[in-house]
């Protein structure tokens, strides 16, 4: 089985669902849950946890092609650890499970990782480029890092992938099966793992960072100081040498930064 | 059930659209209402304020649920000439309690409103779906709609095509003869954003109390009109303008509203303000002339599709026209399935509905107004006349003794350059157009 784990954000709260929706990587991992699937010849689940208003989240799924769909009744504002938890409880059997990498509210990425700890599986987080082979055995999913460099990533086993929203483009859902969906069942769960612990209580707060003024007196330098965090300085850097030095100096270069040992 | 997807499919969950499929859900019909926007009322303009009375066959105590900005308590008719104004104004109290007369509504609201209770009716509302072209019979009978979709086609024995102005679905149909500008004005209107207690004080109105005012004149002499309606934290400000005139004095939209907001009676009721958005878009203004056939075998038109937006010059009102011939086409789809005949005969009903009601009573009595109004005295030379006749009777010429009206009348009458015989014409044109 194929999972994918939708989040429902209404901005306007819970009497206004108008500009409601799930966020752009989110509709991305339902797109390669589908795939995926469909390469493999195998279901899709469709999984939220939230109020009775994310059922539209399910509804689309299943008009999109999902073959089931759960919904973990909460209320919005439920914090990371436990909406995993309660997702690992329902996903446990799936063998892929995909996730957008940020949702259209708190966006902090963090339920894919907890699900991943909670399941005991392996997780690939934040991937920005996805190939599904034929039968859907192998993803080699493209991971963005620090500093523009990428990681190559290839997938065969359990695991719980998020992507951004570029990865892929949703499908439009068939209109027979748009009106269908419209009266499909939909599994409500109550929300178990009720294991507050007091950091859980602690409200949604970005972390804040002191950093000093840039120094620069060019704007574009001091931009790219306070926005590059933790970004290691660029290592570029141009040398004229002898074919024979310079490829030394390469491989030198290379056993400094870890890629060669 | 049987070989079609539903009984009937509505295009378009606009007023006309939500109304139609309310009457056929309530009527125990399987009706699907397709709407392109992602909600109902999300692509979805006019100019603010609604006059839902109909409502009260559909949806008991309408007011207690319609998303309202403010209850209209105050009309007026405003004549702009260069920098001077005359204002006819009424109000009452009694339009700011139930049941109400109008109210300032933004459609995004009311329209959104209106979808949910054709849903909680029973009707199936389809969104984010465009509807491309009709399907037909072999005998060339209308019995569903193609959309954009992918597996898009849906059938049914009757399309009601609630479409709006300039209605593909109409055209398609065969329904209208050959479209002409002259038929159409386009509106152009900014959302104004002021603190609700300004827009209080310059309006003269507490709590949830509002104003609505029609301008002649300050179009910058392009043949139109101009309003102004207050919501809660907002001012609608926009110009209706006809169409086949503004390209001739190839003038933007824009630049006339620009001007309208700088004439010394607008400027001080909108000092301060931000625009919070702007948006245009055509009205059918030709009323009678300009209607279709309104059913064809397998399908209806309502509303602005069938260009029954009554546009009385300046006074518009289309969502309460659209609302009600979206619920007669409804009514009418719903007992022509009763009768199994939903041919063009079958379907006759819904013409015989809105000649019965004030829907064609109110087109037929104000047929020749629009025509009047937008014509080229009433636009150019009588907001002039009127104002200065006003000045003349108002100022205080001290030591010169008042002159009487009659001959301020006809001195000013002469110095704006109008006939009399044309001003006796117009004057018993507009009598007898507002019957
Ligand atoms: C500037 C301006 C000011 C106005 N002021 C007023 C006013 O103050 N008071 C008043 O009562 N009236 C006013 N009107 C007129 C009023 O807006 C219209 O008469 C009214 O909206 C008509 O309703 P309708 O349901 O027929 O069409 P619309 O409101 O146009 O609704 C049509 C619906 O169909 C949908 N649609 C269109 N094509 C397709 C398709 N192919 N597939 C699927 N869906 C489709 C659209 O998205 C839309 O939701 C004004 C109009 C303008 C332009």
């Amino acid at each position: 089985m194929i999972a994918v784990c939708l989040k429902w954000v209404q901005p306007h709260g819970a009497a206004d669902d108008r500009f409601a929706g799930i966020s752009a990587a989110d509709q991305s991992a339902l797109e390669l849950a589908l795939r995926t699937a469909e390469a493999r010849g195998d279901e899709v689940l469709a999984v939220t946890v939230g109020p009775v208003g994310a059922e539209r989240a399910l509804r689309d799924a299943l008009a999109c092609g999902a073959t089931r769909a759960v919904r973990i009744a909460t209320e919005p504002g439920v914090s990371s650890l436990r909406t995993a938890t309660a997702l690992a409880a329902e996903v446990d059997a799936a063998d892929v499970v995909w996730c957008g990498d940020y949702s259209a509210d708190r966006g902090s990425g963090s339920v894919p990782a907890f699900l991943a700890a909670r399941l005991g599986i392996d997780q690939a987080l934040g991937l920005i480029d996805i190939e599904i082979n034929g039968n859907g055995s192998h993803i080699r999913a493209v991971r963005r890092l620090d500093g523009g460099r990428r990681e190559v990533l290839s997938v065969t086993g359990r695991a719980v992938l998020s992507v951004e929203g570029s990865t892929a483009r949703l499908r439009r859902a068939p209109l027979r099966s748009v009106i269908t969906a419209d009266a499909a069942s939909i599994t409500v769960r109550p929300l178990e793992s009720p294991d507050i612990s007091a950091a859980d209580l602690v409200p949604y707060r970005p972390r804040a960072r002191v950093l000093p003024a840039p120094a620069s007196a060019n704007a574009l330098d001091r931009v790219r100081a306070l926005t590059d965090t933790g970004a290691a300085p660029s290592r570029t850097e141009t040398v004229v040498l002898e074919p024979a030095a310079a490829a030394r100096r390469i491989l030198d270069a290379l056993r400094d930064w870890g890629y060669l040992t | 059930m049987s070989r079609f997807d539903a009984d009937a499919i509505v295009v378009g969950a606009g007023p006309a659209g939500s109304c139609a499929a309310l009457a056929l859900a309530r009527a125990g019909k399987n009706v699907i209402l397709v709407e392109r926007g992602p909600f109902a009322g999300s692509k979805n303009m006019y100019g603010g304020v609604v006059y839902p009375r109909i409502l009260d066959e559909l949806v008991p105590n309408w007011w207690e649920t319609a998303p309202v900005q403010r209850w209209v308590v105050r009309r007026s008719t405003m004549i702009l000439a260069d920098d001077n104004a005359f204002t006819i104004d009424y109000r009452t109290p009694s339009w700011g309690r139930p049941p109400y007369n109008g109210a300032t509504a933004y459609r995004p609201d009311f329209d959104h409103w209106l979808s949910r209770q054709a849903v909680a009716a029973g009707a199936t509302l389809v969104t984010s779906t465009t509807v491309t072209g009709l399907l037909r019979d072999p005998a060339g009978r209308v019995n569903g709609v193609r959309t954009d979709r992918p597996d898009g086609d849906l059938s049914a024995p009757i399309v009601i095509a609630c479409d709006g102005v300039n209605s593909f679905l109409a055209k398609e149909a065969g329904l209208y003869t050959a479209t002409d500008a002259a038929n159409f004005t386009v509106g152009v209107k900014e959302t104004l954003a002021l603190p609700r207690s300004v827009i209080e004080e310059r309006f003269g109105v507490r709590d949830d109390h509002g104003v609505d005012i029609e301008i002649l004149g300050g179009t910058s002499g392009v043949n139109g009109g101009g309003f102004i309606y207050t919501n809660l934290e907002t001012v609608s400000l926009g110009v209706v303008l006809k169409l086949p005139k503004l390209t001739a004095q190839s003038k933007r939209p824009e630049e006339i509203i620009a001007g309208l907001k700088r004439h010394p009676a607008i400027a001080p009721l909108i000092e301060g303000a931000t625009v919070q958005e702007y948006s245009a878009h055509v009205i059918p203004e030709a009323g009678l002339s300009m209607m279709p056939t309104m059913v064809t075998d397998g399908m209806l038109v309502a509303g602005d599709a069938a260009a029954l937006c009554l546009a009385a010059g300046i006074w518009l009102e289309g969502v309460n026209f659209a609302m009600a011939s979206g619920m007669y086409a409804g009514r009418a789809a719903a007992a022509a399935i009763d009768q199994g005949d939903v041919s063009a005969k079958g379907l006759a009903g819904y013409t015989k509905l809105l000649e019965e009601s004030f829907v064609l009573a109110d087109h037929r009595k104000l047929k020749d107004i629009p025509g009047l109004v937008l014509s080229d005295r009433v636009q150019q030379k009588y907001p002039g006349f009127v104002t200065s006749v006003i000045e003349r009777v108002f100022r205080v010429d001290n030591p010169n003794p008042k002159p009487g009206l009659r001959r301020i009348v006809r001195e000013e009458r002469k110095r704006a350059g109008i006939k009399l015989g044309d001003l006796l014409r117009d004057g018993w044109k507009g009598m007898r157009g507002f019957g």
